[in-house]
């Protein structure tokens, strides 16, 4: 497995650089998809799931953003899709550079990437990775109060992934507020309530994304 | 020679940071206030331990809390109800609180209306990890939902902090987490760390924690 080391890129403009990136994974007809959340909201957990949906259908990449370690990144490759890890250097959020720097390594022909952030919801908000679509995932254990306390994540988000619902009965969390509460800061994010564990929600999700990757390749 | 200067920028940050955090710390000490940097991640429960913590001392000592956010005050609201003074600080976006920050909020709660002062820092597991906020204490919870493999991942938090406490265990039955495998790979970054396993939620485990803490108070009383 390759390990990346990188370094924030001393940029002016990240949204410059993320935009060109951006245009680039068009070019080559792969939707890079930037998956935030707090750290152990499932990040890996409902990759690994989504991956082993699609695997047979499409060409999968995964990149691994963390501080340290290589431990998600391993049980990516498991699954025998392509992965790499990229170590932050302490930085708490991927920007645009690093994550065309990470894309370097990997090969070119894949449909679908996933960048799986470092786990945090404030930083990675803020910097554009240059990916077609941003999803974040938030467990039901976190509680439905977060959209009120990190507004700039569900506003930036194209899609808000709600795990671990088969813990529902356990929390006290309403998938009703939660969801008004985001549209509130998004009238525009699709919502997905799903369980990587017991499997439900995830036809919903697994659509959507088929239909993302499709309509990138198609609007080209 | 080099013919130009290498600027460590962050280095540079981090270290103004500490000698602002060695000051507020020596303030603290003289007005006989003590400090708890209180982190985690979004969701582990810092607000639910604050509360049952605030209930189980404050017949002891007067308490002041700072409730650090990007934005919003539905923490405060909760820990008002408590009857402990609280203050909430906004972030203006920023990932975490830092020395001058802390010192602020401080000379807004009032150094001599209170003994004991929690700093609720920002959700998140990553920067406030890296800023000296001049506490004499700080403590980390780890939920159970979010997995007995944070300590790998986010091993700075992991080894700055004295305490680590492992939340939520009331649902430890649905979730795949190891507790001794968890307190393995923290002390394996922290020979040190005093780990606690708690429930803030219905109490479970409580006692240790709290126990822990007044001794802790009355030491640096002492001081």
């Amino acid at each position: 497995m390759k390990i990346i080391e990188l370094h924030e890129s001393v940029t002016a403009s990240n949204d410059r650089d993320a935009d060109a990136l951006r245009k680039k994974m068009k070019d080559e007809g792969t939707l890079l998809i930037n998956v935030m959340s707090s750290p152990g909201s499932g990040k890996t957990t409902l990759l690994s799931a989504t991956i082993n949906a699609l695997k047979d259908e499409m060409k999968i990449g995964v990149m691994e953003a963390d501080i340290d370690s290589a431990v998600d990144a391993e049980r990516m490759e498991a699954l025998g899709v392509e992965s790499i890890q990229v170590h932050t250097d302490g930085m708490c959020h991927m920007d645009a550079g690093m994550t065309e720097e990470g894309l370097k390594s990997m090969k070119v022909d894949n449909d679908l990437v996933f960048l799986e952030n470092v786990g945090n919801l404030i930083c990675p908000a803020e910097f554009d990775t240059g990916a077609g679509k941003k999803v974040m995932i938030l467990s039901v254990p976190e509680g439905d109060d977060k959209p009120l306390k990190y507004p700039l994540m569900f506003g930036e988000s194209d899609v808000l992934v709600i795990s671990k619902i088969d813990a529902l009965p356990y929390f006290n969390f309403s998938l009703e507020a939660c969801k008004k509460r985001a549209k509130q800061l998004n009238p525009a994010i699709q919502i997905f309530p799903v369980s990587a564990k017991t499997g439900e929600g995830m036809d919903a999700w697994i659509s959507w994304l088929k239909e993302a990757v499709r309509t990138w390749k198609e609007e080209n | 020679m080099n013919q130009y200067e290498i600027f460590e920028t962050k280095e540079r940050v981090t270290a103004d940071n500490d000698r602002e955090a060695d000051k507020v710390r020596s303030a603290l000490t003289d007005r006989n206030v003590f400090l708890v940097n209180l982190m985690s991640s979004p969701g582990a429960g810092k607000t639910t331990t604050l509360v049952r913590t605030i209930n189980a001392l404050k017949d002891q000592y007067r308490i002041g809390v700072m409730e650090a956010d990007v934005d919003s005050d539905v923490d405060a609201k909760t820990i008002a109800e408590t009857g402990a003074k609280v203050i909430q600080l906004h972030t203006g976006g920023s990932c975490h609180m830092d020395a001058d920050m802390t010192e602020r909020g401080l000379e807004k709660m009032g150094f001599d209306d209170v003994d004991v002062v929690f700093l609720e820092n920002v959700g998140n597991l990553v920067c406030p990890a890296e800023f000296d906020v001049g506490a004499a204490k700080k403590v980390m919870i780890l939920s159970v939902p979010e997995g007995d493999d944070k300590p790998l991942k986010y091993p700075l938090m992991f080894k700055v902090s004295d305490v680590m406490i492992e939340n939520k265990i009331d649902v430890a039955p649905i979730f795949d987490y190891d507790f001794d495998k968890a307190e393995q790979r923290a002390r394996a970054l922290n020979p040190k760390i005093q780990c606690f396993r708690l429930s803030s939620l219905k109490g479970d485990g409580f006692e240790a924690w709290v126990d822990w803490l007044h001794k802790e108070i009355e030491e640096w009383r002492k001081r």
